[in-house]
């Protein structure tokens, strides 16, 4: 989130979105450097999906600058523009979502065979790779209902880095774990960032947060309320809601926090 | 020779069961009445591909989201589902297949056929129902998985085509296939615009040689066998289809 533009990967500019009457993002501003992990934390329902979504051109803001990657985001009139961009974009959701009916080496050799076009042996090849990474090559030939939520969530990040994405967005990719499977998908994000690779997370697990991030972002009500090295945000910040919300889920308030977003 | 010979054994043996099956006898009846197996397995051979093809055609239209393209499928099938399958195939023979006529300058340069107008009307009848019964599959594909498919960069139609088809069509094969096995049956309107599949030939039998019931337990036997060819093989494709650990 330096002052310079050169390196930026990512560049949001006074970005609103409403959906009907609904305003979600009241005049985002971000900044991510190239190799950067930037966490995004907040209240339920502050709009953390909606930006991912926009970096993604999944959703189209009414009004702001998005630039991803060298490409003007909101000026992407037609879908197969934004299709072009999504292939350069990864993103992983919370429901792993991989596809039923294929193997989990399918599930991962599909879309850059299909949609990219990518040669099928070396696909092949780098799914396999990517399967080593993720720790679940013995894992190759099963089908999603036959992996554990923590399992299917690995397979869906090597999915996604399949396509070999400039930058990955992760959307609270561990919310649907359980807690004992967290663990393993958490390592894998954290190799990952080591690797160099630019990331974005939406995630509730501070401590994972504090320590892989090089910003971290506190959103709520749509706007971003404060951002900053993890240190800075985690543990010297003045805003009392900040205060709150981090003390909340990392401490003993957590139960009364959750209740409190609704989860 | 050898084949007479199996042919008079039969008839005779069936004779002492009381039962007239002479006209296996004659070479013209016989043959008639051969044809009309053969003309009823080549309809229903033809027309099960049809009404799956266009079953998806329609499928799709109809969860298109567009509406020049759901509209007028959503007011066939309509149409189709609520009207008996002899009359559109009286109203397809006598009415547009007359109008294509004078279009081409009369019936000598119509190539349509009274045997295509069977496969077209049954063929969309029944496509008209697997395209209910593939659309309530696609419509069950949740909506988290169609974003994260396009997430990665898939068209609607990429995600029709490699997400929502493999799974509608596993979730609709039950209804598919009984859509079939009434695929089947219906090739039999044929005979009202004779095309000379089993039943016509059977007619033209028994009104010959008045062995109605000796016709019938063959006519019956025989689409009984055909559908139970049909199911089975509708069970193998459920079995070759089925996803390990996934509850469909
Ligand atoms: N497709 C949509 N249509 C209408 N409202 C939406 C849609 N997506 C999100 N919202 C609303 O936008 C707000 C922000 O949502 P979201 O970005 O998902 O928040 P977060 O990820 O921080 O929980 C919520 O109030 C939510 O109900
Ligand atoms: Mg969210």
């Amino acid at each position: 989130m330096s002052a310079s533009t050169d390196s930026a990967i990512v560049k949001l500019e006074n970005v609103h979105l409403s959906f009907g009457q609904t305003q979600v993002l009241k005049g985002i501003d971000l900044t991510i450097n190239k190799g950067d992990a930037v966490s995004i934390i907040g209240p339920s329902g502050s709009g953390k999906s909606t930006i991912l979504r926009c970096i993604n051109a999944l959703v189209t803001p009414q009004s702001g600058k998005i630039t991803v990657a060298g490409t003007r985001v909101d000026q992407l009139t037609k879908e197969s523009e934004r299709i072009q961009l999504r292939k350069r974009v990864g993103i992983v959701f919370q429901q792993y979502n991989l596809f039923p009916h294929l193997t989990v080496l399918d599930n991962i050799v599909l879309a850059p065979t299909r949609i990219l076009g990518a040669d099928k042996t070396a696909t092949v090849k780098l799914a396999r790779e990517l399967l080593e990474k993720v720790r679940l090559s013995e894992k190759a030939d099963a089908y999603p209902g036959q992996l554990s939520g923590g399992q299917q969530q690995r397979v869906a990040i090597a999915r996604a880095l399949a396509m070999k994405p400039e930058l990955v967005l992760f959307d609270e990719v561990t919310s649907a774990l359980d807690p004992e499977t967290v663990g393993e998908v958490l390592w894998v994000i954290r190799d990952l960032i080591r690797d160099g690779m630019t990331s974005i997370l939406v995630t509730h697990e501070m401590r994972f947060a504090e320590e892989i991030s090089d910003t971290v972002v506190f959103t709520e009500n749509g706007k971003i309320v404060d951002y900053g090295p993890p240190q800075q945000i985690f543990h010297s910040t003045d805003n009392p809601r900040i205060r709150q919300f981090v003390g909340g889920l990392s401490g003993g308030g957590r139960g009364a926090v959750r209740d409190g977003e609704g989860i | 020779m050898q084949d007479m010979n199996l042919t008079g054994l039969f008839i005779d043996m069936m004779g002492r069961l009381g039962l007239n099956y002479e006209f296996l006898a004659t070479g013209y009846e016989a043959q008639i009445w051969r044809d009309g197996f053969i003309t009823t397995l080549y309809l229903v051979a033809v027309t099960i591909p049809v009404s799956l093809i266009v079953g998806l055609i329609f499928a799709a239209c109809l969860t298109s989201g567009r509406l020049w393209l759901s509209a007028p499928v959503r007011a066939f099938v309509e149409l189709t589902r609520n009207t008996p399958t002899l009359v559109q195939l009286m109203f397809s023979f006598l009415v547009l297949n007359t109008v294509v006529s004078n279009m081409l300058g009369g019936a000598q340069n119509n190539p349509l056929s009274p045997f295509f107008w069977v496969v077209a009307v049954v063929g969309l009848h029944v496509a008209a129902l697997h395209a209910e019964a593939i659309r309530g599959g696609i419509e069950a594909v949740p909506s988290s998985m169609i974003e994260a498919a396009r997430g990665m960069g898939f068209s609607q139609f990429e995600i029709l085509r490699y997400v929502q088809i493999p799974l509608a069509f596993r979730s609709s094969l039950p209804a598919i296939v009984n859509g079939l096995i009434s695929l089947v049956k219906s090739t039999t309107v044929g005979n009202a615009i004779a095309v000379s599949e089993i039943t016509y030939a059977s007619i033209m039998v028994w009104t010959q040689r008045d062995n109605v019931v000796e016709m019938m337990i063959v006519l019956l036997a025989f689409f009984s066998l055909i559908n139970f060819v049909v199911a089975r093989i509708g069970q193998w494709v459920e079995r070759r289809l089925a996803i390990p650990g996934y509850g469909l």
